[in-house]
């Protein structure tokens, strides 16, 4: 399919990872920051005023369930807003973004130690890994469909700048869509470990934009990538 | 003896103590006695403790600077595999039951455990599964090398071939099987072996944790044996796990047992911190009843949730697995709840096992607290297999699990040997641990985030990821000094024996009702009646009423 004949302006912009992730990030990791500050300042409470008291000072009571059931039922509605908030992340990251038309498919195929990135669309083959340094290349804000799938034992492949990761699992395919919100070159990895060079199954995304992602990949990846 | 005679106090009505009839090391290796059991059990999951923090350091070496080559990469691959594998088949887990054999029948006033001989030779196998794993590097090609976990198709007789991985899986079945029968036996004696008047809602809790521990060892381990039994068929030409359903097969099976004993990892140093803990506030732990509710919905979901390692398979549903492990949060919230609500209006003595416990709740709390943000997809799409995952466990496992292990060590050091831990040195030990723990691990979250994966051998040169990795490094370092102060403390104390007495530290339970060590079949006085989980306090409790009331004044409220 040449998804590049449907008009930029009717192209979905990609779902951006990196943005929900951050999203979800800066509301988790406060609240988790709270938590431990007020537990620690509970405790440290705790140690400042009762310690050094006598034993016979020492209080008898020793149950409120009224009130730990209250906490139970705060603790409650903290999960159903961050379950709320993470099942909406995630359908936008799994569903919605599988459903866009792609403006690029990728296969992508892990074995060991090396990636392949071939675009059947253009013909193009790229390896990476201990047999190359040839770099996945994908156009900026659009969605990019990759088949991920693997040849021998389990990959994972991650790409930490837009804070995803999915396995190559062997006898399957993986269908992801990935979105890439500024042009750049990240570091790609292997992250499930594969056995005696799982350190060197590394590659390298070159992200451009629509224009020159066009070009390049109707030249055959002969075009030069800026 | 029946757990079901009439209320009033009676004593044990086992044989008294009687000498074990062969000494020496056949003796102690061949006795039935829970406690030389359980002994032996710890002493061996502290050796298997060291050498797999020998295999960490050698690990840590290797990342302290990018591109080291200090061991090759397939032996850095066997270290990790065998240091993950040590700690939790040979260290962690056994030594939860290894607590259990030893303090759940002092616990629960009970003379011996059930099924003495089972107990023995659980211990046998564990530890016989334990020898032939660590046989591995002695074989020409090495130990295990598929990691912890030994996803298939990486770990099948293809893809990882030799012998050091079948003994890896042999080892795992042995030590797992082990492992269970002893959990059997701890059930068996809680079931039935309860001292007239200790109801079920009157168990300490530690016996608790262990309690709800055992139950998912029972219930999840036989699931691990048999997929390891079958993997090894697979190795052998077997076709097990074939194709995609194969893998994820292999995965739901590894994790069905991987996630509860998680728990089982968490409970019993839990449990462990939190008798240091109500002991040392002189106030009976709060919200008993809602804790032990909190562990059981602790216990239950735990077997629910273990599909959320495999969020980025594509092979599960993930909103189910994200909903029960986001639910985690509400039992554990209860127990940081009790924790501080038994610390408020207590008396605190500030010794080393209540400082442990104090810390094993506040490291743990950074382990738990990235739980929570693990356990959602989107996040874990990141996180998963990156050093943020690393971070996360060891601030479950080690700054959690290890310091609730070592708070229960100060506390029950006196009651095992009679003899007085060094308070100084247990100071040091701590203060050493919590410097080093936290600069060991602390910065991988932030390594993770930016993109180091886990189990790499080697890594180039990012900004940043050198120095991190040495700061790393040098608190592996700490954490060792850490271990050779405790060491210290240990040898010293046995040494210049300071008498513990049988009650030191104005204990609540049980156990402490007795000498120290306690005497065969345990307890030789009649047990004190039991009206509470707290029977030694209710006593000191009724002598304070009877002194104020001697005195003049009116019965405490």
């Amino acid at each position: 399919m040449r998804v590049s004949a449907v008009p930029a302006a009717l192209r979905a912009a990609g779902v951006d990872t990196r943005h929900e992730y951050q999203h979800l990030f800066s509301i988790y990791v406060p609240i988790a920051i709270g938590v431990f500050a007020a537990i620690v300042l509970a405790m440290g409470f705790a140690l400042a005023k009762y310690t050094r008291r006598s034993p016979e000072q020492a209080a008898r009571w020793h149950e409120h369930n009224p009130l730990e059931g209250g906490y139970a039922a705060l603790l409650t509605l903290v999960v159903v807003f961050l379950l709320y908030l993470t099942f909406t992340a995630e359908h936008r990251v799994d569903t919605v973004a599988n459903q866009q038309q792609p403006a690029v498919t990728i296969n992508v195929t892990a074995a060991k130690w090396e990636w392949t990135f071939a675009y059947p669309a253009y013909g193009i083959t790229h390896r990476s890994g201990t047999v190359g340094s040839e770099p996945l290349v994908v156009p900026t804000g659009e969605p990019v469909r990759v088949n991920l799938s693997s040849l021998d034992v389990i990959h994972a492949f991650w790409i930490p700048y837009i804070r995803d990761k999915h396995d190559a699992i062997p006898g399957s395919t993986q269908v992801i869509t990935l979105s890439f919100p500024r042009a750049g070159t990240f570091q790609g990895e292997c992250a499930e470990f594969c056995g005696l060079r799982h350190s060197d199954m590394l590659f390298n995304v070159r992200a451009v934009s629509p224009a020159q992602f066009s070009g390049w990949a109707r030249s055959g990846g002969k075009a030069p990538l800026p | 003896m029946s757990a079901t005679t009439a209320p009033p106090p009676a004593p044990a009505p086992a044989p008294q103590t009687q000498a074990p009839r062969i000494g020496g090391w056949i003796g102690a290796a061949t006795s039935t006695d829970h406690k030389r059991i359980g002994l032996n059990m710890a002493a061996c999951s502290f050796v298997f403790f060291l050498a797999g923090g020998a295999f960490a350091l050698l690990m840590r070496t290797q990342l302290a600077q990018p591109n080291m080559q200090f061991v090759s990469d397939d032996t850095y691959n066997q270290l990790f595999t065998m240091h993950g594998s040590t700690m939790i088949y040979l260290f962690v887990t056994p030594m939860a039951i290894a607590l259990a054999m030893y303090l759940v029948p002092l616990q629960i006033g009970a003379s011996a455990v059930a099924a003495p001989r089972f107990a023995l030779a659980g211990f046998w196998t564990w530890l016989s599964g334990g020898l032939v794993m660590q046989s591995g590097w002695l074989v020409g090609d090495g130990a295990g090398r598929a990691g912890w976990f030994s996803y298939t198709p990486l770990s099948n007789g293809t893809n990882t071939p030799g012998v050091g991985q079948d003994l890896w899986t042999i080892g795992v079945i042995l030590a797992a099987t082990g492992m269970t029968v002893m959990a059997g036996c701890i059930t068996a004696t809680i079931a039935r072996r309860r001292a007239p008047g200790m109801s079920l809602l009157r168990m300490p809790v530690f016996t608790w944790t262990e309690l709800v521990s055992m139950l998912m060892v029972v219930g999840s381990f036989p699931v691990l044996i048999l997929a390891m039994a079958l993997l090894y068929l697979d190795r052998h030409g077997g076709h097990i796990y074939s194709g995609f359903n194969g893998s994820i097969d292999y995965q739901d099976l590894f994790w069905f047992f991987g996630h509860p004993v998680v728990y089982v990892m968490f409970f019993p140093y839990l449990g462990a911190a939190a008798e240091a803990i109500a002991t040392s506030s002189r106030k009976r732990w709060f919200g008993y009843v809602p804790f032990v509710g909190s562990i059981m919905m602790f216990a239950a979901l735990s077997m629910a949730v273990w599909s959320h390692h495999m969020f980025t398979t594509g092979g599960v549903t993930n909103q189910y697995f994200a909903f029960t492990s986001t639910l985690l949060v509400v039992p554990a919230g209860i127990e940081y709840f009790d924790a501080v609500a038994t610390m408020i209006g207590g008396s605190l003595v500030l010794r080393a096992s209540m400082l442990f416990g104090i810390a094993f709740f506040v490291q743990f709390l950074i382990g738990g607290l990235s739980g929570i943000f693990i356990a959602s997809p989107v996040l874990d799409y990141h996180a998963e297999d990156s050093y943020i995952i690393v971070a996360h466990f060891h601030y479950t496992l080690f700054a959690g699990s290890v310091f609730g292990f070592f708070a229960g060590v100060y506390h029950w050091f006196p009651k095992v040997t009679g003899a007085h831990l060094r308070e100084g040195l247990g100071k040091l030990h701590l203060a050493l641990l919590m410097i080093g723990t936290n600069v060991t691990f602390f910065p991988m979250f932030f390594l993770g985030e930016y993109g180091m994966s886990r189990r790499i051998s080697r890594y180039s040169t990012h900004p940043g990821w050198g120095t991190t990795n040495l700061i790393e490094t040098i608190g592996a370092g700490v954490i060792a000094l850490a271990i050779l102060a405790f060491l210290a403390n240990v040898a010293v104390s046995l040494r210049r024996r300071i008498p513990a007495g049988e009650d030191p530290w104005e204990g609540h339970t049980l156990e402490w009702a007795t000498s120290s060590p306690p005497p065969a079949y345990n307890f030789v006085r009649p047990l004190p009646p039991i009206h509470s989980y707290a029977p030694l306090l209710d006593l000191r409790h009724e002598a304070e009423d009877r002194a104020r009331e001697a005195a003049g004044g009116g019965v405490g409220a």
